[in-house]
């Protein structure tokens, strides 16, 4: 109890003494203490970090040089290979004609359904009343709130194959003769993860956006109005390069989370590897090294991830921030 | 439907061409308003639906409970162990929320509050590693654990969830600790206090709401995690929820009642968190990006 009256007491006293002298005043305090303090303050953050996600970033690529099975897991040994599981990823034609076309075709299509879906959401959410926008706003949190592991359990349920609601619909209209299985074909079983990520990922963008168009100039707006300009021209000369920011942010993150999408592919049926037609760069990686405890082709797949990612990262950044200056 | 326009067209003559647009306005975006309102609560909608139904698991599954029942609920609960599997998950989303948010705010207070040789390193180092699948790490992070014979016990997957949720959280509240006027530090020196009486009477209380926001980010992710949970826990009663819910899909046939069930244990608590802070998270997320 003693802290918010501490807090209050103290608010006034600034403002008395803003005159002058605060500038002298800031700089000995923090300056005699700022060469080790900082330190102490972000040593152990930096430890677990180290520990646990620069180091095994690190491991990742050593074991890929590796022929690392469970002989090396157990005995802790070190078995260099060279580029040999590079070579046998590059060479594999999986990899060109399965693996990266699901994994970069699938991230275009999710990338772009959320960020336009979002966009779209964000501008309904704003032309909307009070009411209606709390009502709609507090149903995308909730499809925002489903967690992975669950809301791809209520998708692959949706469309199970035998008693799930949309096979029953299709039957009940004629459209469909008799139960279909949609998770055995490549196509329909990553149509099914594009619905599932699209549900799960365009909130974020809906409310960041919406975030950000609160940020628009209205008189800028009104005056495109007057001037006779249409809500599309209106959205691709104002709203949007005022966004532009923003839309870099929600593209990066969408593209990175897009990218390595596992759960949703992993949980569903065929996706953990009896289907190798639907595995991507992540599903693929697992399975060699989990499954068939080949962990050091496993780490190759997994730094290609790693290496497309952050170029991926470097690219957007430079490009959309190059454009805004 | 007729009376809005004529008073309007009465007053203001010139806007008379525009009011049927308005309508037709209005009418699209009843229309995207109900679908827009039907995907996103449909999933939801029909999974806490099915974990009622009586049914679910054996067919027959209509668009409302066809038999009410808690019988779902119960079975999960008792028979397949659910319990054990939420107080797993509790512990191990717990721990991480404790030990990652005391991290997470020290460092956050030497990013935003004090100058020092590569502070901007450390920044961009953060921002970075924020971008590494953590995907590609199950590998070495798998060899690690299991060298610390930390397989199969909680306090593994609590250090990797605690390594996982920091770069975020630090990120996110060094925004708050930035935002707190660094008058109040002064006046607290000013009236006596030492450095750490300062962070604990100051500083402490006023970014709590940041710490709450970062916290339950942090749950969620010790709580929806899937992959390290899969890999590290291969024993029943060490399982957490995201795990555990595999046990109900057998060969031929899927208890979909119980799946469903299972599903609503896991997601209720984590919607209404959720939904309890999602201003601050999202808001956390942009600023953090973007001001950099």
């Amino acid at each position: 109890m003693t802290t918010p009256t501490k807090v209050g007491a103290a608010r006034p006293a600034p403002r008395a003494a803003t005159g002058p002298t605060p500038p002298q005043r800031r700089r000995p305090g923090r300056l005699r203490l700022s060469t080790t303090r900082p330190w102490l303050l972000l040593a152990p953050a930096l430890a677990v970090l180290a520990v646990l996600l620069l180091w095994p970033l690190a491991r990742v690529v050593l074991i890929s040089f590796q022929d690392y099975g469970l002989r090396e897991i157990v005995s802790g040994r070190s078995n260099y290979i060279g580029f040999a599981n590079y070579a046998e990823v590059f060479a594999d034609p999986a990899l060109w004609t399965v693996v990266l076309p699901n994994t970069v075709g699938f991230a275009v299509a999710a990338v772009g359904g959320t960020v336009i879906l979002g966009t779209l959401v964000a501008l309904l959410l704003a032309s909307l009343d009070r009411f209606w926008r709390t009502i709609v706003s507090s149903a995308v949190m909730v499809a925002w709130a489903m967690p992975a592991v669950t809301g791809t359990y209520v998708w692959i349920w949706i469309f199970d194959a035998d008693r799930g609601i949309v096979s029953q619909f299709l039957q009940g209209v004629g459209l469909l003769d008799e139960p279909h299985n949609w998770f055995t074909d490549r196509w329909s079983f990553y149509a099914v993860v594009l619905v599932n990520i699209i549900h799960h990922g365009f909130p974020f963008v809906a409310i960041t956006v919406l975030a950000g168009l609160l940020g628009v100039s209205k008189e800028m707006l009104e005056a495109a109005t007057v001037d006779g300009a249409g809500a599309v021209r209106r959205f691709f000369s104002i709203t949007f390069p005022t966004l532009r920011p923003v839309f870099a942010v929600v593209v990066i993150l969408s593209t990175i989370w897009d990218f390595k999408v596992f759960a949703q592919i992993y949980l569903q049926p065929g996706g953990s590897g009896s289907n190798r037609s639907v595995f991507n760069l992540g599903v693929w990686s697992y399975v060699e090294s989990f499954a068939q405890n080949r962990y050091g082709f496993g780490s190759a797949i997994a730094v290609l991830l790693t290496v497309l990612l952050l170029a991926i990262s470097v690219v957007y950044v430079r490009t959309l921030f190059k454009e805004e200056k | 439907m007729k009376a809005p326009p004529a008073p309007d067209a009465v007053r203001i003559p010139a806007r008379r061409p525009r009011s049927r647009r308005a309508r037709w306005t209005l009418a699209w975006k009843a229309v995207a308003v109900a679908a827009l309102l039907l995907f996103t609560l449909f999933p939801t909608y029909w999974m806490i639906s099915s974990a009622f139904d009586g049914r679910a698991t054996g067919g027959a599954q209509s668009l409302f409970p066809a038999e009410p029942t808690l019988e779902n609920f119960s079975y999960v609960l008792s028979e397949a162990g659910f319990g054990t599997f939420l107080r797993n998950s509790a512990i191990v989303a717990v721990s991480t929320v404790v030990l990652s948010g005391i991290l997470a705010l020290f460092a956050a207070v030497a990013v935003a509050r004090f100058r020092f040789r590569f502070r901007t390193g450390i920044l961009m180092l953060i921002l970075i590693i924020q971008m590494v699948p953590l995907e590609a790490l199950v590998i070495p992070l798998f060899i690690q654990v299991r060298d610390l014979q930390l397989l199969n016990s909680f306090l593994g997957l609590i250090i990797v969830y605690v390594a996982f949720s920091l770069p975020f959280a630090i990120w996110m509240l060094r925004g708050f600790v930035a935002a707190v006027p660094v008058e109040l530090e002064e006046a607290a020196y000013i009236d006596g206090a030492s450095w750490g009486r300062m962070f604990w009477s100051v500083l402490l209380p006023l970014v709590a709401p940041g710490l709450v926001a970062t916290s339950v980010f942090a749950f969620i992710i010790a709580w929806n995690e899937f992959i390290f949970a899969l890999t590290f826990m291969d024993s029943p009663s060490t399982y957490t929820v995201a795990v555990g819910l595999q046990q109900f899909f057998g060969e031929n046939s899927n208890e979909w009642g119980y799946v469903m069930a299972g599903s609503t244990l896991i997601t209720l608590p984590v919607m209404i968190f959720f939904i309890l802070v999602q201003r601050r998270l999202s808001g956390g997320l942009v600023s953090g990006a973007v001001k950099g």
